[in-house]
């Protein structure tokens, strides 16, 4: 199993916002967390991202705990997450952007001998092995015709493929994408449905969090349901979102 | 702006050659001293986006260290610097560490390491039996370089203009090369959006504090050479007044460039000597410039020449 989450629990004071969640990722799966607003899918990311500390339980990432890193450790162990929000750098262009989050990489092909960089710049070889990787990943996103557009310059849609090519140019094992879907149109979506799809083909294996049940419910080979932080279905993703406990949380109990 | 730096640098080998003033070598002796300064404190400000207020202490500390070890203990200069950039980079550390541990940004930051270089500056004040106290100590020593034909003494202005002008030089050369590295693109990333570079694999904290030291370590560089050359040192060296000299400086020139700072610096420098103006004249006259610049031209002579070209 690549990742295993057991018992998991956080805390924000009195609030539980994720209560002894438990569950697995295979390599190579879509996984989707289904959940409305204030379910506690956010905050499960955020744990598994670093960018929070699990109050109690253990999430082993290829058999070791990773609770405890920071948000960098986990990123450096194969694990990206893109946020829902692009959280981008607003003076650089999307070219730029991919180059920084070739940082990972330049990090294992060259480990402490990037000091001598300091001397001879980066490697010709290196940089054309980034160069290319980038081009894939742009194309892949449907990005290449905006490479040098500044990010405070792009479409929403846009800014958010942004997002999901520096996490691929980061070459995760694992992607958790938090909310990939919100706030873009129909065209948005479904070039977004392909883009994903594309990405498994890669290798990648995916944990996408979502309440558009139509979309996720598409691309999911497998569901988990949270509701007030808790697991209430998990399975097959046309198993979870016929499950009466889901279908009741999403429309509440005179709809179910 | 591609060949500003060379083309600058080429001017200055051979202005000497045309410019026979001795008060005009000594600006530009002070301004390349300013202008180190400057590019070292951009590292932090400008490209990592962190105010330090420590740059001035880290200066002030250097060269407190120099002079008291040759002139009380006898030292050669260039051994005394060795010692003197040890205990900048372990006070940065110390600092930064303290700092970027538990998460300053912004104004937070600029008052803690404010704040450190104030007890550094009492504490030089105060230990009068090592520091003379406000009287300062005066140095009357130079440093020597030896050549084929044995040690000579830099003492004319010609010797400390190339000198300095070498000073400058490697600082900027130090400053280049880290930002145009791997390095670099972390430290803007960190500028830019910590958060997400987080994400992206980035140690944030490692990384601030290399800046922060890198920084540091060169203000202590410039710091072990100023003494000897104006001929003393004070507590004045540590002053908040220093550090907003240093801002003044790139804000002016260009926050975001690495010539900038130079051009600030030396724009500054030269200044109150061009118009003859009193020491509290010139201090109104820096934060006039200082709130003219932040208004008009955010980024700095070389924002505004860079938006001309960009324009026309």
């Amino acid at each position: 199993m690549l990742l295993d989450i057991q018992g998991l629990i956080k805390r924000f004071g009195g609030l539980t916002a994720v209560s002894n969640v438990s569950f697995g990722i295979e390599r190579g799966e879509i996984v989707g967390i289904f959940g409305p607003n204030g379910s506690g899918k956010t905050t499960t990311l955020n744990l598994i991202a670093g960018i929070l500390q699990p109050t109690e339980g253990s999430i082993l990432w290829k058999g070791n705990e990773i609770g405890r890193l920071a948000s960098f450790e986990v990123a450096q162990q194969g694990l990206i997450k893109t946020f829902q929000n692009p959280q981008l750098f607003p003076e650089l262009t999307v070219a730029q952007h991919m180059r920084i989050a070739c940082h990972l990489h330049i990090k294992r092909a060259l480990g402490i001998g990037r000091v001598l960089t300091l001397l001879r710049g980066t490697p010709g070889e290196l940089d054309g092995v980034l160069t290319r990787k980038i081009d894939q990943m742009l194309e892949l996103c449907r990005l290449a015709d905006k490479r040098g557009e500044v990010a405070g310059a792009l479409s929403y849609g846009s800014e958010k493929m942004l997002g999901v090519a520096m996490g691929m140019v980061c070459e995760p094992e694992l992607l958790l994408l938090d909310e990939p879907a919100s706030g873009l149109g129909n065209d948005e979506i479904s070039n977004l449905d392909a883009v994903l799809r594309d990405l498994r083909t890669h290798g990648v294996t995916l944990c996408i969090i979502d309440h558009k049940v139509g979309f996720l419910g598409r691309l999911a080979d497998r569901a988990i349901a949270l509701h007030h932080g808790a697991i209430i279905a998990v399975g097959k993703t046309t198993d979870v979102l016929d499950n009466s406990a889901v279908v009741e949380a999403y429309l509440g109990k005179k709809h179910a | 702006m591609k060949y500003a730096a060379p083309t600058a640098l080429l001017i200055a080998l051979f202005a000497p050659l045309a410019v026979h003033s001795d008060s005009i070598l000594a600006i530009a002796i002070y301004g390349f001293m300013a202008a180190s300064l400057a590019v070292s404190f951009n590292l932090i400000f400008g490209f990592t986006g962190q105010l330090s207020l420590f740059h001035a202490a880290s200066f002030g500390v250097s060269a407190y260290i120099v002079t008291i070890l040759v002139t009380a203990f006898g030292w050669n200069f260039w051994l005394a610097v060795v010692p003197a950039l040890a205990v900048v980079l372990i006070l940065s550390l110390i600092v930064g560490t303290i700092c970027f541990r538990f998460k300053l940004k912004e104004f937070y930051f600029a008052v803690v390491t404010m704040a450190f270089s104030e007890i550094l500056r009492l504490v030089i004040l105060n230990w009068n039996g090592i520091t003379n106290g406000s009287l300062g100590i005066t140095v009357v020593d130079r440093p020597s370089l030896w050549t084929p034909s044995g040690a000579v003494q830099i003492s004319s202005g010609i010797a400390w203009y190339y000198l300095t002008l070498a000073l400058l030089v490697i600082v900027y050369v130090v400053c280049q090369r880290i930002l145009s590295s791997w390095i670099g693109r972390c430290l803007a990333a960190i500028r830019l959006n910590d958060q997400l570079g987080e994400t992206l694999g980035i140690d944030v904290f490692k990384y601030k504090l290399l800046s922060f030291a890198v920084g540091s370590v060169l203000a202590g560089l410039v710091g072990a050479f100023y003494g000897f050359y104006s001929g003393f040192v004070e507590p004045h060296y540590l002053s908040i007044s220093l550090g907003l000299d240093i801002i003044a400086m790139v804000l002016l020139g260009g926050v975001g460039s690495l010539i900038g700072p130079v051009i600030g610096a030396v724009i500054l420098t030269a200044l109150p000597h061009v118009i003859d103006l009193s020491a509290e004249l010139r201090i109104g006259l820096y934060g006039s410039i200082l709130i003219f610049v932040i208004l008009v031209m955010p980024k700095g002579i070389v924002g505004l020449l860079g938006s001309r070209k960009n324009a026309a």
